[in-house]
């Protein structure tokens, strides 16, 4: 059989690979006893995730996603994690005691998830998405979501203001 | 290329990491791991939201995922200055050891 | 592609537009004024601005606002005055508070105008997406505001507490509304409704169902339903005083405000019977557990975070008939559960000692000897919120009980007069403390702490006992107050 190109599945392929990347690291992070470590599957996550929303006709929340959560929120986090390298924590246990108490919460969840997901049988027009996603964004965000998005400057002004605040110069403690 | 994955296997997947995420908050005690666990549900959340843009071939989905990344941002932002914050107090990132507050 | 010019109709907004403003103003001052007590008086102010402008927006027919994105109906400027009230008394509270503390700042006072403008976007907002802005705004501004008092390793845990609380509970709404907009595919409140009435298809059913429970559940941590309260207490005691009594009406008033109007406009028509029989559970396990821990309380902080546990089951009650009446006589309970809690806080906060963490009931021993003013406002604070007449708190779960009694939901009306018995124990304990036990002997040499009741403070405990008997005595005002509430 002579061989086609055309007949690999690409788009199965990356979806695996990314899948592996985005499970992967979410077992990483919550399961790695070193914090640096899970900070680094963190991003390994979230890179995962980006590449979904690539298959997803979602390109520029790709983009977006790569910047915000690994470009500047995984960093924040690997910055503070080195503030504080003294606090890693290696050696205790870093589990609650009750940990056992939570399992079944998450596997009731999980199940209904799980459960719901599936009594539905998705039917799939197979219609690539019509226009530039982009341009739809924009006229979205000023159009019938001017609010939402204008609201969010406000949220950055409280985020901004009490981040500040909160670690600013060092007061003395009343009290031990 | 919804014909290739389905969509169900997307919603599976966030379920999943959703689940995993929110496992990892009721079980790990490191304040900074509670806190990439709860990034990883919104993560989880998003991935929904965009699944179901592109099904149903919505902006909104979009929009609110943009919404979810800024406030995301926010959320990090403040809970790192927390940290800092407590840490000045107290040598420990376990929220087990933060107990002033007892009755 | 021209872009076209959305309809603003700003003037639906005037309320949160005047806090949000009034916050930068009061940042921007920050700068040059001294005395920082003067941006205390600015952002009440503001508040006057918000609340004025509320009013008169009353008397106008309700319009959306911002496509469809919010509305200045009855009910969400009933509900600003409500988080008007809140902010404005705990803005007394905090002048007199943070100043004993030297905690005195202009950042204070504009996170708490922020958070009472994501209040009144909760309360306006028609869409899910507005909800969650308005959730973030006020949440995260109250994060910080609950680790203010950075002298104190207490109010940072308190903070970080409440931030990973809050941040849990937004990923579950979030899910819940990604669950939502799949089914339905909006995330308007009322273009929900409208699929369910259109019979939308039986198919994506289970989908929006499981997104109601997770909505339900996130907005169950918001208002600190049992079994969703884990740190709430922790939180009350360890935030600033004056914060504990913002957040312990304002960020329960808010949480109610959204729950109520997505209940009501998207599923009103679908899963009625589902999201009854839930609310239901939820109220008589958080009316049941609020109080069973409260009575265990050595702590006033704890207790009154226990009782306001509570009181958010006897709110549900309201909830669960959706019925405007029910809606009604929720309102009702939270504008006069606003001025008896703050109250009860603005009690805890004169007398609360400037260095001990804890404000143990104890130290109410004797209270009525040496301040009989004081300890008789306490005292009608705590019958109030006990629900015995003639105080406000009686009319307020009189109309919430009936609400479930005319829905034939007699039953639920029972585990609340169950429950308000029970809650008399713990109530009244601090009563007794006052006036029938004999204050702790000093020690030799050591001074008793003299109890300076002046300032601002006075004015909120004054505000409080007037409305709270004026209200016993003479609810009609805020009934018909409440009854311009309605969904526009």
């Amino acid at each position: 059989m002579p061989f086609d190109p055309s007949q690999i599945p690409i788009v199965q392929i990356v979806f695996f690979v990314m899948t592996a990347c985005a499970i992967g690291g979410a077992i990483g992070v919550v399961s790695s006893p070193n914090l640096f470590h899970s900070a680094l599957y963190l991003v390994l996550s979230l890179f995962g995730v980006a590449g979904y929303y690539v298959l997803l006709s979602a390109g520029f929340l790709a983009v977006v996603q790569l910047m915000v959560y690994v470009g500047a929120i995984a960093i924040l986090i690997l910055f503070a994690i080195m503030f504080a390298r003294r606090l890693m924590g290696q050696g205790e246990n870093q589990n609650n005691q009750q940990w056992w108490l939570s399992l079944p919460i998450v596997m009731i969840l999980f199940a209904v998830l799980v459960g719901v997901v599936n009594t539905v049988s998705w039917p799939v027009s197979g219609a690539e998405p019509t226009g530039d996603t982009v341009m739809e964004l924009g006229h979205a965000f000023l159009g019938s979501y001017l609010i939402p998005f204008e609201v969010v400057s406000i949220l950055l002004s409280v985020a901004l203001i009490g981040g500040i605040f909160l670690a600013r110069e060092k007061v003395e403690a009343e009290e031990a | 290329m919804l014909e290739q994955v389905p969509v169900s296997h997307y919603l599976l997947l966030s379920a999943i990491l959703f689940s995993i995420g929110a496992g990892g908050v009721l079980i790990r005690r490191n304040v900074i791991i509670v806190l990439m666990c709860i990034e990883m549900m919104m993560n989880a959340v998003n991935l929904t939201f965009i699944t179901f843009s592109r099904y149903l071939d919505s902006a909104t989905g979009q929009i609110f995922v943009f919404m979810i990344m800024a406030v995301a941002a926010v959320e990090v932002a403040v809970g790192l200055a927390l940290l800092v914050e407590l840490n000045r107090h107290k040598q420990s990132v376990n929220i087990d050891d933060f107990n002033a507050l007892k009755g | 592609m021209p872009i076209e010019i959305p309809t603003l109709n700003i003037a639906a907004l005037t309320p949160f537009l005047a806090v949000t403003v009034t916050a930068f103003v009061v940042m921007f001052f920050e700068l040059f004024v001294n005395d920082k007590r003067i941006l205390g008086y600015l952002s009440l102010l503001g508040l006057a601005v918000a609340a004025i402008s509320s009013v008169m927006l009353l008397g106008v027919s309700p319009a959306p606002a911002f496509q469809e994105m919010a509305i200045s109906d009855g009910y969400a400027l009933v509900l600003n005055l409500i988080f008007i009230v809140t902010a404005a008394l705990s803005i007394l509270i905090s002048l007199s508070y943070l100043g004993d503390r030297a905690l005195q700042r202009g950042e204070y006072y504009a996170l708490l105008l922020f958070s009472t403008g994501g209040m009144m976007l909760m309360g306006a907002a028609t869409d899910l997406i507005v909800v969650f802005m308005g959730l973030e705004i006020m949440s995260i501004a109250l994060y910080v505001l609950a680790a203010f008092n950075r002298r104190k390793m207490g109010s940072g845990e308190a903070g970080m507490k409440y931030f990973i609380l809050g941040a849990f509970a937004s990923a579950f709404f979030l899910y819940g509304v990604a669950l939502v907009y799949g089914a339905t595919g909006s995330t308007n409140l009322s273009a929900i409704g409208n699929w369910f009435t259109s019979g939308g298809g039986d198919l994506t059913d289970p989908i929006a169902l499981v997104g109601l429970s997770l909505l339900l559940v996130g907005f169950a941590f918001k208002i600190a339903a049992v079994p969703f309260q884990w740190w709430t207490p922790d939180v009350y005691q360890g935030a600033p005083t004056s914060v504990t009594a913002f957040m312990s009406v304002g960020a329960k008033a808010a949480g109610f405000a959204a729950l109520v109007r997505l209940l009501m406009v998207s599923f009103g028509q679908a899963f009625t019977l589902d999201w009854q029989i839930a609310v239901a559970a939820l109220a008589v396990v958080t009316m049941t557990g609020g109080n069973i821990a409260a009575l265990a309380q050595k702590d006033i902080k704890r207790m009154l975070a226990f009782s306001s546990i509570a009181h958010a089951g006897y709110i549900l009650v309201g909830v669960v008939p959706g019925t405007i009446d029910g809606v009604q006589a929720v309102l009702f309970y939270l504008m006069g559960y606003a001025f008896m809690n703050i109250g009860a806080f603005a009690v805890v906060a004169v007398l609360e000692h400037r260095v001990a963490i804890s404000s143990a009931i104890e130290e109410y021993a004797g209270l009525a000897a040496r301040k009989p003013l004081l300890a008789a406002a306490m005292l009608l604070f705590m019958v109030s919120l006990t629900g015995l007449p003639p105080f406000v708190g009686f009319w307020g779960k009189l109309y919430v009980f009936r609400a479930a009694v005319e829905a034939n939901m007699s039953w639920l009306a029972v585990v609340g007069v169950i429950n308000s018995a029970i809650s008399a124990f713990y109530y009244l304990g601090v009563v007794v403390q006052m006036y029938m036990r004999p204050a702790a002997a000093t020690e030799d040499g050591e001074e008793v702490v003299p109890i300076s009741l002046s300032g601002p403070v006075t004015i909120t405990l004054a505000v409080a006992v007037i409305i709270t008997v004026i209200l016993g005595i003479w609810p009609t005002p805020l009934v018909n107050l409440t009854s311009l509430a309605v969904f526009g």
